[in-house]
């Protein structure tokens, strides 16, 4: 098992070596080229475009924990150049699959039987991929209709090959304390909790119950018979991509009310589940013309001690401006217990004119938040900046910041006006949820 | 007239009782595979084999001499079922490579995972250079021969497509080796399933196939 592992790694660390080395030597090509003939924009843009292209073929064929990289990088709206976000994009749901022999077999592996013999039909081509596997289309014996997401043979042992890998990379940032460890283990934990099917399964339960009040909402229900940890198979929910959404062109009001929706579904969750759907990359929602949401893929979700009600409260009445325990206060809610002062305080400029944007103070003031607003990106940019500088970063509020992210970079896609103050009351308003709550925290 | 109905009668009698002949030889084999997986092996009596088929332990000495001559129709049988599976799935005719042979290993190994413990005494017995099972024996090589040229066949369509460039012989020997090597890690693959064994299987093929379409022997 062990010398498997490290034969595995070996070969992981020989591609990613290949990767760097494929990546600059065309990058040397290019310079080269550059010299001889002078620079064009064309050019350039195409450059990227290949560059971008190898790097997702690279990353496809890696699979586990890089192809999770990858995804996080083309959230990072800003980061990249656009051509290379527009390739890596393509990760999200395109990535490179199993064969239709491979994905039989793993599903035999699972179940003990070929899925030919549990389904009365099930498409052998796959109509979604996941870093972790891929969903194919099936009709149950009883005439339903389901989605079957398989897991990639291994994926497990995969995924600790790159974080080993990943933890010599990073050792630099760890030594000089601007990447706490807690922070890679926490990804580890989260991405190895992703490989168990059973979990998730728990997790679509869990979140089916608890979220039952927003009705355009729609969660998949599981169908534990046809399930094991590799092998889940769910009922089959309507609705399209994020991207194939947008060439529909909706009207500006339905992506605002879905830009509300997806706002009120983020407090919700963290206000009164105490639990957070992690993983929003666009291909884990599915959009329908009505501003109707289904919502998939629950791998990834985070148990949050994060008390966003305290938090909205400092944010809303500006508490920190009143004195310095309620200052101190403040940085605690939101970098954790341990938080350095002096250095929260550097932060503050940025922050106070981020909530200047999101939570305006005066209540006859317009609180709609433009998500395509471009000093929103500068101060978010200028935010996560200055939190890696002041080396803030909590490992708890790993995963959660990673949720937000994704958030507001669905959001920002969108092209969604929220009233986020607006959506937070009433979140936090909704007594009828109260009852809801304690039935889903009962049942967890 | 009478003499030829006589002659078709006669190569009926003949049919029928080569018929006949092969019915007693899979039914042993048979009650000897449910034996194997039960008991093992080694454990398996050619006394108690005869009882399950039904037949006189005498008898089944005319068909098997050995419990190796056993195991050796139960290789050629598997490598006749594995040639008429892959000719009548739909799906292998216009699979890429990777997956076809990807196909033929997991066909066989899904074939042999029920009798896991004698594949493996197999292995062990093939080693003696006396034994019938040995790679250099008559009849082994026999049956290599045909794998090698059916496996031959599907690299030869994939060289006329373009998928890979020309092998020659070479190519089938190097998957007959790598079949080898994949039955053995599968022998020990302890993760539930085997599906180490799948991951392996899927990457090698995937990647061998890739390395040669891009620069064939070159590279």
């Amino acid at each position: 098992m062990n010398r498997n592992g490290k034969r595995g790694m070996l070969g992981r660390g020989f591609q990613l070596g290949k990767l760097g080395l494929s990546l600059v030597g065309s990058y040397l090509g290019y310079q080269a080229q550059n010299f001889l003939l002078g620079e064009g924009e064309q050019r350039k843009v195409r450059f990227h475009q290949q560059a971008s292209r190898r790097v997702r073929d690279e990353l496809g064929v890696l699979k586990g924990a890089v192809m999770k990289l990858g995804q996080l990088l083309s959230m990072q709206s800003k980061v990249l150049p656009e051509e290379a976000l527009r390739e890596l994009s393509d990760l999200q749901m395109r990535a490179p699959g199993m064969h239709a022999t491979l994905a039989r077999a793993q599903f035999k592996a699972a179940l003990g039987k070929y899925p030919e013999d549990v389904f009365r039909e099930f498409d052998s081509e796959p109509f979604a991929a996941a870093s972790l596997g891929q969903v194919h289309r099936a009709i149950t014996r009883s005439g339903e209709r389901v989605a079957v997401k398989i897991q990639y043979p291994a994926i497990r042992s995969a995924i600790e090959n790159d974080f080993t890998l990943l933890r010599s990379a990073t050792l630099p940032g760890r030594l000089s304390g601007h990447l706490p460890t807690g922070l890679v283990d926490e990804f580890q934990k989260g991405f190895l909790e992703e490989t168990d099917y059973v979990q998730e399964a728990d997790n679509l339960d869990f979140f089916r119950k608890g979220l039952s009040g927003l009705t355009y909402l729609t969660i998949p229900r599981v169908y534990r018979e046809f399930s094991t940890d590799r092998v889940l198979t769910m009922s089959h929910i309507e609705g399209e991509i994020l991207g194939d959404f947008l060439k529909r062109k909706p009207s500006a009001a339905v992506r605002d009310l879905i830009g509300t929706r997806l706002a009120e579904m983020f407090d919700t969750q963290l206000h009164w589940l105490k639990k957070v759907h992690a993983d929003h990359h666009p291909g884990n929602y599915l959009f329908r013309p009505d501003g109707r949401i289904g919502l998939v893929d629950f791998g990834c979700v985070k148990r949050s001690h994060f008390e966003i009600s305290a938090l909205m409260h400092c944010y809303l009445e500006r508490t920190w401006q009143k004195s310095e325990a309620a200052e101190r206060q403040f940085f605690r809610l939101i970098f954790g217990p341990k938080v350095p002062h002096k250095r929260a305080r550097k932060v503050l400029p940025v922050l106070e004119r981020l909530c200047d944007i999101v939570y305006p103070r005066d209540a006859s003031a317009n609180a709609v938040v433009d998500f395509r607003d471009p000093k929103l990106h500068e101060l978010g940019s200028q935010y996560s900046w200055h939190i890696l500088r002041e080396k803030l970063i909590p490992p708890e509020c790993g995963l959660i910041g990673r949720a937000q992210m994704g958030l507001h970079h669905i959001l920002y896609e969108l092209g969604a006006r929220v009233n986020a103050k607006e959506v937070w009351r009433q979140v936090f308003a909704a007594g009828g949820i109260e009852e809801r709550k304690s039935d889903a925290l009962k049942s967890s | 007239m009478k003499r030829r109905t006589g002659g078709l009668r006669a190569v009926k009698g003949r049919g029928k009782r080569v018929e006949n002949k092969e019915k007693t030889k899979r039914a042993i084999l048979r009650a000897a595979l449910e034996l194997f997986a039960g008991k093992g092996f080694y454990r398996t009596t050619t006394k108690t084999i005869s009882r399950k088929a039904g037949i006189a332990e005498g008898t089944l000495f005319n068909y098997f001499e050995t419990k190796e001559d056993l195991a050796l129709y139960f290789f050629e049988e598997s490598l006749s079922e594995i040639i008429q599976w892959y000719e009548h799935d739909r799906r292998m005719k216009r699979a890429a490579l990777p997956e076809k042979l990807f196909g033929i290993i997991e066909h066989l190994l899904d074939s042999l995972a029920p009798y896991e413990e004698f594949i493996g005494a197999v292995y062990l017995r093939s080693l003696a250079p006396a034994s019938k099972l040995s790679p250099f024996s008559l009849q082994s090589q026999e049956r290599h021969l045909r794998y090698l040229r059916f496996i031959r066949d599907i690299l030869a369509e994939a060289e006329e497509e373009g998928e890979i460039p020309r092998l020659g012989d070479l190519g089938a020997h190097a998957f007959a080796a790598f079949q080898v090597g994949v039955i053995t890690y599968w022998l020990q693959d302890s993760s539930r399933g085997k599906e180490q064994t799948l991951a392996l299987l899927d990457r090698c093929l995937k990647l061998s196939t890739h390395f040669l379409k891009k620069g064939g022997w070159d590279w």
